[in-house]
């Protein structure tokens, strides 16, 4: 048996979808556990993180009233 | 978002919010206490610091000689009542008022002996400030002079904090002042030049100013112990200053030398005031004179949405106190109006708001998705800009019910579970197990200890904490003799 070191991602089915199509550019993951939890690669995370929030603004739009 | 049902008891027990203070002098010793408790003052500012139930319970036993049985008190306690009673009657064990005995209840014969002085103004002790005569030659400052004194002292505090990330230069506070917001974890170095503020900063901020007040004063008696000052003379002076009359002058003769030290910084917070360094005689402010009571510790013209209620009693201070003081009107629309001209809560609102316009007694601007998250991420909860909100909502807003558009305060919400999408824990991934039975086992194992993040029979894996690493592996190699 094998004891690797990462870091478990929790989330929602859509964020861990976005994380898997980030992962093909720039692979970070270690293992696909099921629909909610990932692992991936612990000097990884803040850099996840970042671009997962970039990906997330492109996404969300706000009115600008004036 | 879910309704909150009002939960069905047939006798509602009042919720009482226990004093900031009152764990610290919990943690202090039996010796500490007795000998704070030798002063009336102290006895009275305590009394008046605990819960309506404890206060009844003392109020009971003070006036008796010999003790009484625990017996005959718990009679009066009504079944649904019963967790209040024993919580209360823990509260002022850990206070050593009453010695914790199951059979008899006595208060502490030096705390019975303080507190009937205070109530029946027996006794010299001069524990309540010796006041002075009218100085013939000066002027002694009068009401007025002393509140904006001590609100000019306590806002530039506050507004140093509130602008010190933004590039403004405020006037700075005293050096002590600042050394004390450095050491509460209010602002820290980070740049090693100038002090920033830090998110527990931002939420001190957003409390009221009695519970601002206690929480610095709470940091100056911590590092007390530190400076070399005498514990129980810091606080019976904090306590000798709550029980003070604003407007009066007081002498500086009967205090000790740890208590003149004291004065300095108390200058600087705007608790006293004193007209030079060296002078004979000094008046408490406002802010010290509310220390222990639930009357609005800042001039009602300004700010502050009323004090935190020390008692019952303060229900009433309260809705008129923040009746007057409320100036936010928040719209549907996500619009702000504050009606203030104060820059310490213009300043205040900046962290969460984008200004609009600003005119000479009004403030527009909006809720937007950037400033919401600006704020959110200097380490602001969602809870925080809720209440802050609802504590200073303008008297208008009060035909409304709920107070603040639900719209909003969802959205406020929302916003703040959108930066938690992903959550993430460190730790090792345990798979290719030999057997189903070995992998039972060892799971077992981890669960026992509590360090199972995630587990999947089907695949025969499951994550573990990082802390628990070493005792899974070390379990495993035993068990397997080698790995």
């Amino acid at each position: 048996m094998r004891a690797i070191k990462g870091v478990l991602l929790t989330c929602d089915s859509a964020v861990k979808q976005i994380l898997l199509t980030m992962n093909e550019k720039d692979p970070f993951v270690i293992e696909d556990l099921d629909d909610y939890h990932l692992v991936i690669k612990a000097d990884e995370e803040y850099r996840v993180r970042r671009e997962l929030e970039a990906e997330l603004e492109k996404n969300t739009y706000s009115l600008e009233t004036n | 978002m879910p309704v909150q049902s009002l939960k069905n008891t047939d006798v509602i027990v009042p919720q009482h919010a226990p004093h900031p203070l009152l764990p610290f002098l919990q943690s202090q010793s039996q010796t500490t206490l007795t000998r704070l408790y030798q002063r009336p003052s102290s006895c009275l500012s305590i009394f008046r610091l605990l819960g309506p139930i404890e206060r009844q319970l003392i109020m009971n036993l003070l006036w008796l000689e010999s003790a009484l049985s625990a017996a005959t008190m718990s009679a009066w306690v009504l079944p649904e009542g019963k967790n209040a009673y024993d919580s209360a009657l823990t509260v002022m064990t850990g206070l050593h008022i009453a010695p914790n005995s199951a059979v008899k209840l006595a208060l502490n014969p030096t705390f019975k002996s303080g507190l009937r002085q205070a109530i029946t103004g027996g006794g010299n002790t001069g524990s309540f400030g010796v006041p002075t005569d009218k100085d013939a030659k000066r002027q002694s400052a009068n009401i007025e002079n002393l509140d904006a004194y001590a609100l000019e002292r306590w806002e530039t505090i506050l507004h140093y904090m509130v602008s010190s990330g933004q590039g403004q230069n405020p006037t700075k506070p005293s050096q002590g002042v600042l050394y004390l917001l450095q050491r509460s974890g209010l602002m820290n170095n980070v740049h090693g030049a100038a002090l920033q503020i830090t998110s527990s900063g931002f939420q001190f901020l957003l409390h009221s100013p009695h519970d601002q007040l206690w929480n610095l004063l709470l940091q100056y008696l911590h590092m007390a112990e530190e400076r070399q000052m005498d514990l129980v003379e810091v606080l019976s002076f904090l306590f000798m200053l709550s029980t003070m009359d604003l407007g009066r002058e007081y002498s500086t003769e009967p205090l000790s030398e740890t208590q003149k030290a004291m004065l300095e910084d108390l200058r600087d917070y705007g608790l006293v005031w004193q007209r030079k360094t060296s002078s004979k005689r000094f008046s408490p402010t406002r802010l010290a004179t509310t220390l222990t009571s639930s009357s609005p510790p800042l001039p009602s013209s300004h700010s502050t949405g009323g004090s935190r209620m020390a008692d019952g009693t303060g229900a009433v201070a309260l809705s008129s106190g923040a009746a007057q003081q409320g100036f936010i009107v928040l719209e549907t629309n996500y619009r702000i109006y504050a009606y203030t001209d104060n820059p310490l809560q213009t300043a205040v609102l900046n962290l969460f708001i984008t200004m609009k316009y600003r005119f000479p007694n009004l403030v527009v601007g909006m809720l937007t998705r950037e400033s919401v998250r600006k704020a959110l991420g200097n380490g602001i909860s969602a809870d925080q800009i809720i209440s802050y909100l609802t504590t200073h909502a303008h008297p208008q807003m009060r035909k409304n019910n709920p107070l603040l558009p639900v719209t909003v305060q969802d959205q406020i919400r929302l916003w703040e579970l959108e930066r938690n999408r992903l959550k993430s824990a460190e730790g090792y991934l345990y798979k290719d197990f030999a057997s189903q039975a070995d992998y039972e086992y060892v799971l077992a194992y981890a669960k026992q200890l509590d360090v199972v993040l995630w587990e999947n029979m089907a695949k025969r894996c499951f994550f573990g904490t990082l802390d628990g690493h070493a005792n899974v592996r070390g379990f495993i190699e035993r068990r397997t003799g080698s790995v």
